[in-house]
């Protein structure tokens, strides 16, 4: 059980660090939104089980954890990210240390006319009104105690801007590098991604962490789709087994605008990412695919909020998990259609393979319908491995082991599928295939 | 080939097959007809090694050796395919990467080089020709929207590939229109040979027209209580079970 005062000492704690933000000069606006974060981080409600998105993730142990926010430069490990580069991948790449952009990893040259890309710190000198007019526009900056510590606290993130009927040649790939070998970090990357009328982009974000320590890495995403213009978004989590990891994503979208996001959740102790959607103007669509592999201490936690308040907008969410051992999985999947949101078409799934008996899953999809002539779905289903289909492949000579695996990368198939970019598709699978390997052979 | 020996299996505590004998000698042709709930199914899923039955007394031997005391897919290395009554789908496993895994297991089991993909891929478009099976099915997931008589096609198509020692082929004709039968039972005689036996499970004498066995036999609550020639399954077409049966108690 977390109290008011545990929560609120364990804010004022970090906030003691508030000084350690934003290097340089920092202008009014952003001040003022750090500022107005800081008044109300300390007296937000406690995140506990009567708050119903809270209900299923607590973050009590969390909240024992004493955190340090990692500011300086002292705190970017000296990295060697060879080995975690994919094979035959051409892309803008800005990769952050512990929370901090290093320009020496990153790859951001020749950028085509009309993209602005680099760290928030960096676009805050270099073109501060940019910034103003997007920061804080689709977040709710105060939503919960993280969102707001992320306000009050920023000072780092991707800022990425795509013109007018721009079509960027190869994907942006931002790697979040994480290593903590003594002090628990927290990192707060606050990213804002603006996609101008008929600009076309593919963002890669990828988590990966190292290091025995935990760490919290609490990230911030704004994300506005101009109208006609389409993004394709590929997250891949891979923090280390210790790590705490909360992604917050803001979404807004114009007419036409199309937004196709695929949510790879492998690794974490404590791991939970939110999606806010919200249609501005009619004739746009969402789809969100997911999945997640959790066993022994972990917890995969996704929270989808779609709001249909315009007409004729589509929207599908797809989320599939594969749990073994003592594994918990939390799916929250609410999709709302206002009154005058007519011709909406909604379809909302998520599937839970269960390796073992001891895993966990509470899974809670929804729909709320105002309108009265739409189009809206939604399922979930838990279950095992069909011992038939176990069976079939036996009898064909493919050992139980390698069926199992089979089966399982079948199940993950269709998410994995929707990743348009093979270097990522490739890892991923790898990724699910090594896990699976490792589980289903301890399992015997 | 397959010797059976009184055979017994019981399905949690009831008994199914009650001191079942059969012999198939190599490259013969056996069908094993008999009403509903007889235990033809039984029986080949207990040659197939699937779970749940338990085997309560007898023997099966298969070129000598204790079939029942291997796994499911040392006895698919053995030589045994089953070719399933209802084959199931599975979703995300894609059809031609299902059959090269199943291939290349079965080789690696026995020691033999595994097959590159172009000389996959010339075989299984040789093979699907036999069962005029589309193409485009061997791209998509294993039986994922067949229609029943691609299932089939689908399973005689593994059956083609593999190679087996000894096929059982479980009611492979039921639900198949008069084509769709045709064709199968053409690409299992395109398989017959002095090497290959073949056990076939069917209600209906209409395949054995197609499928010329070498030997009938009628199984009746877990026994084969009488076996003959194709006259035997034609008598059958004629008068049904029931005289059989009514003989049997008698």
């Amino acid at each position: 059980m977390i109290t008011a005062g545990q929560q609120r000492s364990w804010v004022q704690q970090l906030m003691t660090h508030a000084d350690a933000g934003l290097p340089g000069k920092s202008p009014g606006w952003l001040s003022h939104a750090r500022e107005a974060a800081r008044q109300v981080v300390a007296e937000l409600p406690v995140l506990d089980r009567k708050q119903e998105a809270w209900r299923y993730t607590s973050i009590e142990a969390l909240l024992k954890q004493r955190f340090r926010p990692a500011s300086d430069a002292a705190d970017m490990p000296a990295l060697d990210i060879s080995d975690c580069l994919l094979p035959e991948f051409d892309s803008y790449r800005l990769v952050f240390a512990n929370g901090r952009f290093d320009p020496r990893l990153s790859s951001i040259e020749d950028l085509p006319d009309g993209v602005s890309l680099g760290s928030l710190c960096a676009v805050l000198t270099t073109d501060p009104e940019l910034l103003a007019t997007w920061f804080g526009q689709t977040a709710n900056h105060t939503e919960h105690v993280f969102t707001a510590l992320n306000t009050a606290l920023v000072n780092d993130g991707v800022f990425v801007h795509v013109g007018n009927q721009v079509e960027l040649d190869r994907p942006i790939e931002v790697i979040y590098f994480s290593q903590t070998d003594e002090d628990p970090l927290l990192m707060q990357p606050r990213n804002l991604v603006v996609l101008d009328a008929g600009a076309k982009a593919t963002l890669v974000e990828r988590f990966i962490g190292f290091g025995p320590s935990p760490y919290f890495h609490n990230n911030l995403t704004e994300i506005s789709i101009g109208k006609g213009a389409s993004l394709n978004h590929y997250r891949v989590q891979d923090e280390s087994r210790s790590a705490y990891h909360l992604s917050s994503l803001y979404l807004s979208q114009q007419t036409k605008s199309s937004y196709q996001g695929t949510t790879l959740a492998f690794g974490g102790a404590w791991a939970r990412t939110d999606y806010n959607t919200s249609f501005k103007q009619e004739g746009a669509a969402c789809e969100l695919n997911g999945l997640y592999t959790v066993g022994d201490q972990q917890l995969a936690d996704f929270h989808v909020n779609v709001k249909h308040s315009v007409p004729g907008c589509v929207s599908r969410e797809q989320f599939k998990g594969v749990l073994y051992g003592k594994g918990r999985a939390v799916f929250d999947g609410r999709i709302l259609v206002d009154k005058q949101a007519q011709h909406s078409d909604a379809q909302l799934s998520n599937d839970n393979l269960m390796l073992t008996r001891n895993a966990e899953v509470d899974t809670k999809p929804q729909l709320e319908i105002y309108a009265d002539d739409v189009k809206c779905s939604h399922g979930t289903t838990v279950g095992q491995l069909d011992p038939q289909q176990v069976f079939y492949l036996r009898s064909r000579g493919i050992d139980e082991t390698a069926a199992r695996k089979m089966l399982c990368l079948g199940f993950a198939a269709e998410v994995l599928d929707s990743i348009e970019v093979p270097a990522l598709r490739d890892a991923a699978t790898r990724t699910l295939s090594d896990t699976l390997n490792a589980t289903i052979e301890a399992r015997g | 080939m397959l010797s059976i020996r009184n055979l017994h299996v019981a399905i949690e505590d009831k008994t199914i097959l009650r001191g079942l004998n059969l012999d198939v000698g190599s490259g013969e042709v056996h069908a094993i007809m008999g009403p509903n709930g007889s235990g033809k199914s039984t029986l080949s899923h207990v040659l197939a090694g699937r779970e749940g039955y338990q085997v309560t007394a007898g023997e099966v031997l298969f070129e000598g050796q204790d079939l029942l005391a291997l796994e499911p897919e040392q006895r698919a290395h053995q030589g045994i395919f089953l070719g399933m009554q209802y084959p199931v789908e599975l979703p995300g496993v894609n059809n031609m990467m299902f059959m090269r895994e199943s291939l290349n297991a079965i080789h690696r089991a026995r020691g033999e080089a595994e097959l590159d993909a172009v000389e996959f891929m010339q075989r299984v478009r040789e093979k699907a020709r036999l069962v005029e099976l589309d193409e485009q099915l061997l791209k998509r997931n294993v039986n994922a929207g067949f229609s029943g008589g691609e299932k089939k096609r689908n399973e005689i198509l593994q059956m083609a590939m593999l190679e087996p020692r000894l096929a059982i082929l479980d009611e492979t004709d039921s639900g198949l229109d008069i084509d769709a039968l045709r064709i199968i039972a053409g690409g299992v005689n395109e398989l017959r040979s002095p090497e290959r036996s073949i056990i076939l499970i069917t209600h209906y004498q209409r395949l054995l027209d197609y499928i010329q066995p070498d030997a009938v036999h009628v199984l009746v609550d877990g026994r084969i209580v009488r076996s003959g020639d194709k006259q035997l399954a034609l008598e059958l077409e004629e008068k049904g079970y029931g005289w059989i049966e009514q003989e049997v108690a008698a």
